[in-house]
């Protein structure tokens, strides 16, 4: 039973100190673009939701991309290079992983977009 | 039924009274079952469980009849009901209609439901042998959990709600979901997510009757590897669909949803290892209950997650008036589970003397231990948004976080996997030397391999090594299975029988042999992933990774309800030919459909982008080194599953003491 207990003890120390080291380096905030406007944080990536508008900018093939999130009042443009989720389009709610350049523009490394996980296209309202 | 029939509106009407009154009969049912077993398992009359069990088997047969009814609705395009509308047009495929029964909110816990029915039915008719108290508790506790699944249907998420207004046509199918893997992955992962009920209600029930010895592990045993394989083949599935539909070149994102799943899969392997000291050595046997529930837990706990939104995720699900109910039965059923192991904890001592730590028991214990903190470090990072959120700014941790925290660990589990098989139970000795001569010779073989071969990073190093350590001990366990097949004279008949006498063993290790081989393919497609952005001209060519692809052009194709660029792209004798179509009807969504040129060694993988004015097109190409290594040792873990659960043999609960010291390797 005690070596029961200190195995315990062993292993529970080794996965506290993993989560706390390796959540301290590599959480990233979340905010929307109302609150990055807000704060304008700090250093380090964040990620920024907000809903995708009707001013997107394709060039190089659709492989660099310029568009303005917006959530409420605020909004602001992102700057992407790679491919974009199927989805992507205006209107829809779209996650950009980066950081807010110097020039006012979010340079983000990464764009998700919410998965339709429903069969259909938006609820039917009669 | 005939066509005239269809257009008749009292039959439209009537299909949905009757899927409505359906459900409502199969509540009353459930909730009758549920009682009636409680209070007949505890004055033990046997006519009164037996009525509590077949009213088990009626709720069963009446979520059949609801979904018969669902199905039928959706494939004659019965527009009255507002879940056909929403789920389904004329236009989508009819494989893609039938599986709209699955795919939303409300079609979805019908099907739950549905299969907890099916297999809860089924272990109760084999449940003749565990005692009548136990399995009438076990009935009743299944007709509890359903009787809170069909509340819901009823009062919340009916899928029966009738439109006032019956329009023409539904309103389709989002085109990222009109995929063959539709039709597989969703209901496999559902159905596992379903079948963690089976073993949590027989152990719940055991400790219920007062009953902790081993018995009701043989039976529990069974189920839990039932919903052991359905989720490891979910998770696969899951993995080979994003893979090949997504686009992204990846295969997993340690998003929620995936990690909600995930989280069950690892207490259930938890416990399909620890329940053997329990039968062995009479040891853990708090322990063994606390994984069960636990597992069944996480599974209440993630469909709360994913169907509220409570926390960040790629996948939206329908926000809906179901997360509540889902929080509320969660609380039921951890105060219930927390209640019944503080209740029985006094019988759940050990009798059995200890083990040395370097010993069968032993590897199984500290192998439960890293899995429980796998659990911490996926539960932590799952919910940091939601307690982050509450103290202040949300944070959010990304693969980085999971990779450096989980990592470790996953390194120490193949360790043991490769190292624990071979340890004998109680006692080790010299045997234990030099049986682990195999292992340590793959691993120092494929580390020097490595090591020449200019790899540095000690992730891949470790992770590879350890994998091919973890296939070598499954080998020599095969081997010398071949040995005492020799010995004994060989013969196709000898083999069949040695290999079915001791399915549980050899499905055991097909499994290892297959997480191995999965582990290989994720470790070096995780680290040796290469990936390129190119612009090219008709006639151009690229490189990447050694493979050389020449773009040829691209053609423009309308077709019905879409129109689509496909590019073509030759390779080496072959031609890919990576398309964008775009969805004029759904607001101009595009879709990507990704060409994959699979091997043995590598997959290439290429997304078109986009197109340009002057002919050109931009690609992103992946090349990921063996990715079909993951869907094999997916492939192999559920035949070791089969070859395990396939009809097993009595296990015998024998006293601890009587059992002699078993040889190097038996399980």
């Amino acid at each position: 039973m005690i070596r029961w207990g200190i195995a315990m003890a062993v292993v529970a120390a080794c996965v506290g100190y993993l989560v706390y080291s390796a959540s301290g380096g590599s959480s990233e905030y979340y905010l929307t673009v109302s609150e990055l406007r807000a704060h304008s944080p700090t250093t380090g990536d964040v990620r920024v939701a907000g809903v995708v508008q009707d001013d997107i900018q394709r060039s190089d093939g659709g492989l660099h991309l310029r568009f303005t999130e917006k959530d409420g009042t605020a909004s602001m443009l992102v700057d992407y290079t790679g491919t974009v989720p199927d989805i992507f389009r205006p209107g829809i709610t779209v996650v950009a992983d980066g950081r807010l350049g110097a020039d006012g523009v979010f340079h983000a490394r990464a764009v998700l977009a919410k998965c339709p996980s429903r069969f259909s296209t938006t609820p039917y309202t009669s | 039924m005939s066509v005239a029939l269809l257009d008749h509106p009292v039959y439209i009407v009537t299909l949905a009274f009757l899927g409505s009154g359906a459900l409502l009969a199969g509540l009353v049912l459930a909730a009758f079952s549920a009682l009636l077993s409680f209070w007949a398992g505890y004055a033990e009359n046997g006519v009164m469980i037996q009525v509590g069990r077949r009213a088990f088997y009626a709720t069963a047969a009446m979520i059949l009849a609801a979904g018969v009814l669902l199905e039928t609705a959706l494939l004659t395009h019965d527009f009255s009901l507002a879940y056909v509308v929403e789920h389904s047009d004329l236009s989508t495929p009819i494989a893609l209609v039938a599986a709209a029964f699955y795919g939303g909110q409300e079609g979805s816990l019908l099907y739950w439901a549905l299969i907890l029915g099916i297999l809860g039915s089924a272990s109760l008719l084999a449940s003749a042998r565990i005692g009548l108290r136990l399995a009438a508790y076990a009935a009743g506790i299944m007709a509890a959990i359903l009787t809170f699944f069909l509340v819901v249907l009823v009062l919340v998420a009916s899928p029966f709600d009738v439109l006032q207004i019956t329009p023409p046509d539904g309103l389709g199918l989002n085109p990222v979901l009109r995929d063959g893997g539709m039709l597989i992955h969703p209901p496999v992962v559902l159905a596992g997510f379903a079948s963690f009920a089976i073993p949590f209600s027989f152990a719940a029930a055991a400790l219920l009757a007062g009953r902790s010895d081993a018995a009701w592990i043989a039976h529990t045993r069974r189920f839990a590897l039932v919903a052991w394989g359905l989720q490891s083949a979910g998770l696969v599935l899951g993995m080979w669909w994003a893979y090949h539909v997504l686009g992204w070149g990846g295969y997993w994102g340690w998003d929620p949803v995936e990690n909600v799943a995930f989280m069950p899969w690892l207490a259930t392997t938890a416990y399909l290892h620890s329940s053997q000291v329990q039968e062995r050595r009479g040891r853990l046997r708090g322990w063994n209950f606390g994984l069960v529930m636990l597992a069944f837990l996480l599974v209440v706990f993630g469909t709360f997650i994913v169907r509220s939104g409570i926390v960040p995720s790629v996948h939206t699900f329908a926000v809906s008036a179901i997360g509540p109910w889902f929080f509320g039965f969660l609380g039921v059923c951890l105060l219930f589970s927390v209640g019944l192991l503080a209740f029985r904890a006094g019988d759940l001592k050990s009798h059995a003397e200890p083990a040395p730590a370097v010993s069968r028991e032993g590897a199984f214990t500290l192998q439960n231990l890293l899995l429980i903190g796998v659990i911490v470090v996926v539960f932590w990072g799952t919910m940091l948004p939601l307690v982050s959120g509450m103290l202040g700014q949300q944070r959010v941790v990304g693969p980085t976080y999971y990779e450096r925290a989980a990592g470790p660990l996953f390194v120490a589990l193949l360790a043991l996997m490769a190292a624990g098989p071979l340890v004998p139970w109680r006692h080790a000795g010299a045997p234990l030397w030099r049986s682990l001569r195999w292992p340590a010779g793959a691993f120092a073989f494929l580390l020097a391999a490595l090591l020449v071969a200019g790899v540095r990073s000690l992730p891949a190093l470790l992770g590879l090594s350890l994998a091919l350590a973890v296939a070598a001990t499954v080998v020599y366990e095969y081997a010398r299975a071949v040995g005492r097949w020799r010995l004994a004279g060989g013969g196709w008949s000898r083999a069949l029988t040695l290999v079915v006498r001791r399915r549980r063993h050899y499905g055991a290790y097909l499994a290892h042999l297959g997480l191995a081989v999965l582990v290989l393919g994720l470790a070096a497609s995780h680290f040796w992933q290469q990936e390129k952005d190119v612009t090219l001209l008709p006639g151009e060519q690229v490189s990447v990774a050694g493979y050389t692809l020449t773009y040829a052009g691209v053609q423009n194709r309308e077709l019905a309800d879409h129109s689509e660029f496909v590019a073509a792209m030759s390779l080496g004798g072959q031609t890919l030919e990576p398309a964008r179509a775009t969805y004029a009807g759904l607001g101009g969504q595009s879709l990507t459909h990704v060409a994959i040129s699979s091997s043995p060694i590598a997959d290439v993988y290429v997304v078109l982008a986009g197109t340009n004015g002057d002919g050109s097109a931009s690609f992103r190409i992946f090349v990921n080194p063996l990715v079909s290594w993951i869907w094999a040792g997916g492939a192999i873990i559920i035949l070791g599953v089969l070859l395990g659960n396939a009809g097993e043999r009595r296990v015998a609960v024998a006293p601890v003491a009587a059992r002699v010291r078993s040889p190097v390797g038996a399980s």
